[in-house]
């Protein structure tokens, strides 16, 4: 099974991490990721230090936040991780379609939270909450903009790379790609997690 | 970390392909704790200590969902993976504190 004989031939299973190149791919993703948990880590630490500091007459995180759109935005996000894990499941089976499919899904699914939080964040400007209102809105905007530009990003991303595999096909080289796109994602869900439980639940509590 | 590949796997040439079954009872369970947490707190009038423990715990169990399950980490071969995490998670464990308890000490 050398790794020649993938790039044309049939693919083997788990082509991620059929050639050293992409198990080390894989490998040096794991390595971003724990430090994009410390950028992360950072900027969660920072608001929870100065998510009570409001000067007098400006909105508070009770006052403002809206709790029912954030939960369609986690509902969508929390579905566009499962599509995209199915999307990695029809990548393993060899069925570069369906792939397809899952990925675009995932990408409109991502389209649609980004929209939310536009919506969201054009509200609360108008309800006085601007970047440098107080302590809180700049670590509130800092910390939830920079999920949302990760959406962002993922969204360019993986439609780049949706473009890719037609042209090029799936074979060893573009499938880890795939799969390192596809954990990506998730780890986008995954700080979305800590945000809709640190920020905007906690922030409702008081 | 010992293979979880038997040998009449390895001898079978055709790998087991995992179905969407065990994908989608993880979504729902996802689903359900983010419920729980959005329905704690909408609910209110309960003691504040208690709510923020339990949504931090409903947190955790996602994560772990996500993490084992979505992101292959419970699979062979990721003790580099939850070396490095647990790296990043300790840094921000450290932060978090210190932003808690010593910035208005």
């Amino acid at each position: 099974m050398s790794a020649h004989s993938h790039v044309d031939g049939q693919l083997p299973h788990e082509p991620e991490k059929a050639t050293l190149e992409g198990r080390n791919k894989v490998l040096g993703f794991w390595l971003f990721l724990g430090g994009e948990t410390v950028l992360f880590g950072t900027l969660f630490a920072a608001y929870l230090a100065l998510r009570n500091q409001v000067g007098d007459g400006n909105p508070t995180s009770q006052e403002l936040f809206d709790l029912g759109l954030v939960a369609v935005a986690t509902f969508i996000l929390l579905t566009s991780s499962l599509t995209s894990v199915f999307a990695i499941q029809a990548m393993h089976k060899n069925q570069v379609k369906p792939m397809l499919i899952w990925l675009a899904v995932t990408v409109l699914l991502g389209l649609g939270f980004l929209g939310l939080e536009i919506y969201e964040f054009v509200h609360y400007v108008h309800a006085g909450h601007g970047f440098t209102t107080s302590a809180f809105s700049s670590s509130f905007y800092t910390l939830v903009g920079f999920h949302g530009a990760h959406v962002a990003f993922g969204v360019v991303w993986i439609t780049i790379l949706i473009f890719q595999v037609l042209r090029k096909g799936l074979n060893v080289v573009t499938a880890p790609k795939v799969y390192v796109a596809g954990m990506y994602w998730h780890f986008i869900d995954v700080v979305w997690v800590f945000i809709f439980t640190v920020v905007y639940l906690m922030g409702k509590v008081g | 970390m010992s293979s979880n590949h038997s040998a009449s796997e390895q001898q079978g040439r055709r790998h087991k392909v995992e179905g969407p079954q065990k994908h989608i009872i993880a979504y729902v369970f996802s689903l359900v704790l983010t419920l729980l947490a959005f329905a704690t707190v909408i609910a209110g009038e309960v003691n504040t200590m208690f709510t923020y423990i339990l949504l931090i715990v409903m947190a955790g169990i996602q994560v772990y969902i996500q993490m084992a399950f979505w992101m292959h980490m419970k699979d062979r071969g990721h003790m580099y993976a939850i070396v490095g995490i647990l790296t990043g998670v300790f840094v921000v464990f450290t932060m978090v504190v210190m932003a808690e308890y010593w910035v208005w000490w």
